[in-house]
């Protein structure tokens, strides 16, 4: 059997774990895969390059594991792609292929303004970056050690994450977006409020309304000031530009393939003139739109991998891009918000706990019996167990509210005193003794904690309740009719101690 | 009737009792002194007496006569077994007929079986119920260490530690004396207890003595691919340990970089801040970081999934990147549930292993074991299947069509167990050995009544490996037979050209023999030197050898002493929730039974205090549903339904419902949870799977589970 050739163009996280998923689902061993990868570095988790700039990650914590029995080619940029010999071009190798995907993710968006109107990206002035490979990121740790003011154009995830993670590396930072307020595209203007106030507590500043009108260039070539819009100048010897992304379409374009915003699939994700290109992740415009996140690029892998495998025969199910949770990863800064804000709810049901002091704001959307939205500042622990329950119908509370203190009502059982004590509390576990059996026991004569024990089996299996026991042992005697030297003790609230008929 | 140094009948702790006759005359067991048990037991051990002299022992051979049973003489039923067992198998080959054993069996029983079934039948079907609770621990243990010993380490040794990290086990209920073991954690506020309810043992967290994880049922894996994140990322891990006695950390470090903390709360649904708290606790406690020690265990909780080998291994790879195995006070380990489900899976219950812990395909191991068998390694039969398929396979047209069932009661213990009926009921000949009438029993052509474990000699491996003695305290019901002697004579009708001896010690010498030269070594273990007071560990070559309490001090039983790391993947449950089945099901063990019941059932005190079936479901679950007291309710999964009573409790996650496995009739869990398997292990995902919950009108709730009688 003649396998099939696939080649991959990009190994960043859609094309790797679309490798390794066509891979698994192979069982047959029917392809070949081929992957790509322009930069130099083994594949790694762009996700935490901001992990990296807060250096709360090692490089070595990038890497991720590559699936076996793939080809992978790194350093090896894909210039041509001959769609009618069916082949790729890269460093010099030419890559035949029966089904090739385009992998090649975005690359950071460059304001066109004074300072920055090099020819491209490398062109950019000393001190200035984008985040968007490991090479950025190392470049903005070096820089960062003698930095002393950076600024952040840009305030959405990337912006808010590069700009945490430099503070905790000790520089000021300032963040500039053109929003009104952070993460303009995941939240309502009150949580972004609040989220630009924690910030502000770790000694970040948010200019909002404001675009970058110009960079300032001392005479080393090295960026020294920043110009907004509104005429304000803000000092910097670090800018980083987290101002989006855009499809990285040039390689498609020139192989005469579909082109938009991004290279343009169908559901199938088969690029609209070759049905033997596909495209997937960052790069591709799907009919619902472009992913931007690493989970649906995932699922898109994943989908494109099992339609491979199983044959194009079957319906294409579109990849779902909304609902896909953000998750701020900053130090210090807890912040996860997913499906549907209170500003397009609709007629779903909104509550919202605004606890502003704290920089804690928690939003929960719920139609029906489903949670469709949330929003979780400052509630780390709220925002894992949201996040859980999202899109799970049947298994909310009845009262939303609960969803916003769910451990509320909910009190840890305490033993509470021997007195108070119910006398079906159980105090042994191990063997099932209430603590009315050991005063039953103890009005029998069982008058001490080894005649107890041998009575009830009370302390007789892991001990736990030893303690217990012997409260309960020096209360009954202090409490025993029988014994002069001390009062009785009433019991008139307690169930604990029947009326006993000694003897009887 | 003679007082006895013995072990409780239970579970692998083996609590040491003594049985001594009371003023009554009957015998009556009280603890004793012993490492495991710190001198306690719980009620299930207290009262584990009243079975032997219960009106519900069978204490005569029982033969199907269309509907029901007749009392049969030994020589007529052992007669017509060996005749059909010929027949078929003459009609059919070997393989028409199939066993099944049990984790409660003692080592000479075990081994025995393995013996009777490869040599007497000649069959390749033989597995036992230990596939349902040890066998993805087993799997990873070999895969890491090559070798697999549930404790490589004295369970005492626990006490010293500084932290415990215990997955999916609940050992306040299981084996309550063992909780003593978590006091030095829990005084230093390192215990965490991961289970998705706030069971008796997570509850032991409370008061700073620990932190208790209640994730996403089936979750536990991506939880420790967190963990183990958090401990490479934050420069926790013990480089030094890893670089000199492990290989595979690389793959393994990869593979969790894609396992960052805020994804692994979207999954599990454990913030990041705590994520990051239990890694540095762990880590804190570990040896190179100055720590007392630490250490990973897991039970079935964590290993009854289809990735449950690979949810071990997780915690396998977690332990070893702290440096912990082979470390003092530290270490992995899997807590053995089956009284011999240590003994069990070592001496060639499983069906592609001889004993010694040997494997049947190796040429070598069948040599040596056909060797002190006196056969042709030739005539016995290649690897069989693991149980599940085993079950699969009986009465079809392909399968077995006859099987033999020792010490175990599938009908309430098997995933799927409806279709598992089915399968029993699809056999020509089913015959059941038992001293109570099982719900497995009562399907039987033939049953044939056993002795008990106060009755007989022999020797269990318990949780830590270490053999200890089991002793005869009282004679056996006249008319009932120990399984070593029922196999004898069924040996000898079936043309046994192999020795079948009855005497327990003679056997164990035999055992010691086979085991001799393998991973589980037995050799230099005798009667006599456990008799003396010796403490012996396996492996024990010969005679002189002391015995080994720990394991891996220096190096792993791996070709080139080091562990073996190994990236694995989450997979997620087979059946997993969805608008039509929303929530999920987990199950486990109440304090007063015991596996299927089939035992503690039938004691007055232990079925008094929980005498059917329940279902603990949240109050926010209970009011969605229109549940609001103790009323019964029914859940179903595409397999099947039971109906119990409701137990509202905040101690369980408002997205799951939790049963315990012990009962039958309606209240059997088992008719609900997935068979699908692990693929490694073989082992069924019994603690997840997707049901409906609903209210139960139909006003019948199954009290009367405990006591099917059959005659």
């Amino acid at each position: 059997m003649t396998r099939q050739r696939v080649v991959v163009v990009g190994a960043g996280m859609v094309g790797v774990r679309f490798a390794e998923e066509l891979i698994k689902d192979d069982r047959d061993g029917r392809f070949e895969v081929v992957v790509l990868g322009e930069e130099e570095y083994e594949p790694y988790n762009r996700i935490l390059l901001t992990e990296l700039v807060a250096g709360r990650a090692d490089l070595s914590g990038l890497s991720l594991l590559c699936p076996s029995g793939i080809t992978l080619r790194r350093g090896a940029p894909v210039s041509a792609i001959d769609r009618d010999a069916r082949t790729v071009t890269a460093g010099g190798e030419t890559w035949p292929y029966d089904h090739l995907v385009l992998a090649t993710g975005a690359r950071a968006r460059v304001p066109r303004v004074p300072g920055l109107d090099g020819p491209a990206v490398e062109g950019l002035p000393g001190g200035v970056f984008v985040l968007r490979s490991v090479d950025d990121a190392r470049g903005i740790t070096a820089a960062a050690l003698n930095a002393r003011r950076a600024v952040v154009i840009g305030g959405g995830p990337l912006g808010v994450e590069a700009a945490c993670g430099m503070r905790l590396r000790g520089v000021d930072v300032d963040v500039v977006s053109f929003a009104g307020h952070l993460l303009d595209r995941d939240l309502d203007p009150e949580p972004g409020r609040l989220l630009a106030d924690a910030v502000a507590d770790l000694g970040i500043g948010f200019h909002g309304e404001a675009a970058l009108a110009s960079v300032g260039v001392d005479e080393h070539g090295h960026v020294d000031a920043v110009v907004l819009d509104d005429g304000r100048t803000l000092a910097a010897d670090l800018l980083v530009l987290a101002c989006g992304a855009v499809p990285e379409t040039a390689l498609a374009a020139a192989a005469g393939l579909e082109t938009a915003h991004g290279i343009v699939v169908g559901d199938d994700l088969a690029t609209t003139r070759d049905p033997r290109v596909h495209a997937i992740g960052d790069c591709a415009q799907t009919p619902s739109g472009t992913a931007g996140l690493v989970a649906p690029g995932w699922d898109q892998a994943r989908s494109l991998a099992r339609r491979l495998v199983d044959g194009v025969a079957s319906e294409a199910v579109p990849v779902q891009l909304d609902g896909a949770a953000m998750r701020l990863k900053a130090a210090g800064v807890s912040l996860v918000a997913m499906g549907r804000k209170a500003s397009n709810a609709g007629d779903a049901r909104v509550l919202t706990l605004n606890d502003a002091s704290a920089r804690r704001y928690v939003e929960v959307v719920v139609e029906g019996d489903e949670l469709v939205g949330m929003t979780c500042l400052g509630s780390a622990d709220l925002a894992a167990s949201l996040s859980v329950q999202f899109g799970r119908r049947g298994v909310l509370p009845l009262d939303p509210l609960a969803l916003l203190a769910p451990t509320a009502g909910a009190a840890p059982a305490s033993a509470g005193s021997p007195t108070t004590m119910p006398g079906s509390t159980t105090v042994c576990r191990c063997n099932g003794v209430t603590k009315r059996d050991l005063v039953h026991a103890w009005d029998c004569g069982a008058t001490s904690l080894d005649a107890l024990a041998a009575d009830t089996r009370a302390t007789t299996g892991c001990g736990g309740c030893r303690s217990l026991v012997c409260g309960i042992v020096d209360w009954l005697q202090a409490s025993d009719p029988d014994d002069p030297g001390t009062e009785p003790t009433s019991h008139a609230t307690s169930d604990a101690r029947e009326p006993v008929v000694k003897g009887a | 009737m003679t007082v006895a140094e013995t072990h409780c009948p239970y579970c692998a702790l083996q609590c040491a009792m003594r049985l001594a006759p009371e003023a009554s005359g009957r015998l009556a067991a009280s603890p004793r002194e012993f490492p495991t048990n710190g001198g306690g037991m719980c009620q299930k051990g207290w009262t584990s007496a009243e079975l032997l002299d219960s009106p519900e022992r069978i204490t005569v051979p029982l033969r199907r006569d269309g509907g029901r049973f007749v009392e049969v003489g030994w020589d007529e039923a052992l007669d017509e077994i060996a005749v059909r067992v010929r027949a078929l198998q003459e009609a059919e080959g070997a393989d028409a007929v199939a066993v099944f054993g049990g984790g409660g069996l003692t080592n000479e029983k075990a081994y025995a079986l393995g013996k009777f079934t490869r040599t007497v039948l000649g069959t390749r079907y033989i597995d036992y119920n230990g596939r349902f609770c040890m066998s993805s621990a087993a799997a990873a243990g070999n895969r890491a260490f090559g070798l697999d010993r549930g404790l490589p380490f004295p369970l005492t040794d626990l006490g010293d530690a500084e932290a415990v990290l215990l997955l999916g086990s609940n050992i306040a209920d299981t084996m309550p004396p063992a909780v003593q073991h978590l006091g030095g954690a829990r005084d230093r506020g390192g215990l965490v207890v991961v289970d998705p309810r706030r069971s008796a043992t997570a509850a032991l967290c409370d008061d700073g003595a620990g932190i208790h994880l209640a994730p996403v049922p089936g979750t536990d894996l991506v939880l420790l691919l967190g963990l183990t994140h958090v401990v490479l990322a934050e420069r926790l891990a013990d480089v030094d340990y890893l670089a000199a006695r492990t290989q595979g950390f690389e793959d393994v470090r990869r593979s969790v970089a894609a396992w960052w903390p805020e994804r692994v709360a979207s999954v599990t649904g454990i913030d990041e801040a705590t994520l990051r708290r239990v890694a540095r606790r762990l880590a804190a406690a570990a040896p190179h970081r100055g720590g007392r020690g630490a250490y990973v265990l897991t039970g079935r909780g964590a290993e009854q999934h289809r990735d449950g080998t690979d949810t071990v291994t997780a915690a396998i790879n977690l332990a070893l990147c702290l440096g912990l195995p082979g470390r003092d006070r530290s270490g992995y380990g899997c807590l053995t549930g089956q009284g011999n489900g240590q003994g069990g899976r070592e001496h060639g219950q499983k069906s592609d292993q001889l004993p010694g812990y040997r494997m049947l395909a190796d040429p070598a191991a069948r040599e040596h074991v056909a060797g002190v068998w006196g056969v042709d390694p030739a005539s016995l039969p290649e690897p069989g299947v693991p149980a599940v398929e085993l079950l699969r396979r009986l009465g079809t047209p392909e399968g077995p069509k006859a099987l033999f069932v020792h010490g175990s009661n599938l009908v309430v213990s098997a995933p799927d167990a409806r279709a598992v009926t089915d399968r029993l009921r699809a056999l020509d000949l089913l015959v059941v050995c038992d001293f109570v009438a099982s719900e497995t029993a009562a399907l039987a052509d033939f049953v044939l009544p056993t002795t008990q474990w106060a009755e007989e000699e022999g020797t269990m491996t318990s949780l830590e490996g270490r053999v200890i003695r089991r002793r005869a305290a009282v004679a056996a019901p006249a008319g009932v037979r120990s399984e070593l002697e029922i196999m004898a004579a069924l040996g000898a009708r079936l043309g046994a050209r192999v020795a079948l001896p009855t005497d327990p010690r003679e056997v164990f010498d035999e055992l010691r023999r086979a085991s001799a030269g393998g991973k589980a070594d037995y050799a230099g273990i005798s009667y006599d030197r456990l008799d003396a007071g010796e403490a012996l560990y396996w492996p024990c070559p010969d005679d002189t050898h002391p015995g080994t309490p720990r394991m891996f001090t220096d190096s792993f039983a791996t070709p080139d002493g080091r562990a073996r790391m190994v990236a694995v993947t989450p997979v997620g449950p087979e059946d997993d929730v969805r608008d039509d089945a929303p929530v999920y099901l987990v199950t486990g063990r109440v304090l007063q039974h015991y596996q299927s019941g089939a035992q503690t059932r039938r004691v007055d005190r232990l079925n008094s205090s929980m005498p059917a079936a329940y279902v603990e479901l949240h109050p926010y679950l209970a009011a969605r549903l229109g549940i609001e007291g103790v009323e019964s309710v029914r859940i179903t999964s595409s397999r099947g339904s039971m109906v119990a009573q409701a137990r509202i409790s905040a101690d369980i996650r408002p997205d799951t419902v939790f049963a315990p496995f012990h009962f039958s009739g309606l209240g059997r869990v088992n008719s609900v949870t997935n068979a699908a398997t692990d693929p490694i292990s073989g082992m069924p995902e019994f603690k997840v799977c997707a049901v409906v919950v609903e209210a139960d009108d139909t006003g019948v709730i199954d009290t009367a589970t405990a006591r099917e009688v059959v005659a």
